[in-house]
């Protein structure tokens, strides 16, 4: 039986209105990547490296888990 | 979403390097063609084909740095190269393996100079277009 499916889903959405409204641009330049690859996170395109994971917590003063959420789904 | 400079700079490398090396290609095919077989008559057109496409990549990339904010690559940008070099270089070796291949049957030159240079120009094509289909699907 393969194992289940694993989505990584994100919080950044959210946590960037709480921030008043970070743009994804200063969220970009605050974790040293382009503007559009803080959108490709956002809408779960691209899944970031463990380095930019932390760093992305560490803006909004969070734990991982809070900013990223492994979801389980069948195949 | 609006591409980064990464993106456009891919763009503008696959533009120039189809139509550059593409009537190259569509030139040399005609010589080839007409029964020319002698290497050294296609030197002028490649150098014209090469020098073209160096000012074309110069004129695209000046356009792509004025049309927004050239951001350094990050790590997306070098997953994205990785990933779609890995699975073009494969033409490159198919290319080789055939003109070592041609070599040893005593294939003309000529005809073993374009099949190198054909397999190098899809596989820069394929890589491209593969950088272009992850950025904007996602990968």
């Amino acid at each position: 039986m393969p194992p289940p499916k694993v989505v990584i889903a994100n919080q950044i959405r959210v946590l960037r209105f709480n921030h008043r409204e970070m743009t994804q641009q200063d969220l970009a330049e605050r974790i040293g990547v382009s503007r559009q690859t803080v959108n490709a996170i956002e809408g779960g395109k691209y899944f970031p490296s463990l380095e930019v994971a932390f760093r992305i917590a560490q803006v909004f003063g969070k734990p991982l888990d809070e900013v990223f959420q492994c979801v389980m789904s069948p195949q | 979403m609006g591409a980064s400079f990464e993106e456009k700079s891919v763009w503008v490398q696959l533009t120039c390097t189809v139509l550059a090396l593409g009537a190259y290609f569509a030139v040399a095919g005609v010589m080839l063609w007409s029964g020319i077989t002698a290497l050294p008559a296609y030197v002028p057109l490649f150098i014209v084909s090469i020098v073209v496409m160096v000012i074309l990549l110069i004129a695209g990339h000046l356009i792509a740095v004025l049309s927004g904010k050239a951001e350094g690559r990050d790590e997306r940008d070098r997953l994205i190269e990785w990933k779609a070099e890995s699975y073009s270089s494969w033409l490159l070796g198919v290319g080789v393996l055939t003109a070592v291949t041609a070599m040893i049957f005593g294939i003309e030159n000529v005809w073993i100079a374009h099949l190198l240079l054909l397999t190098l120009f899809l596989s820069e094509v394929m890589a491209f277009t593969l950088r272009i289909v992850y950025y904007r699907r996602g990968v």
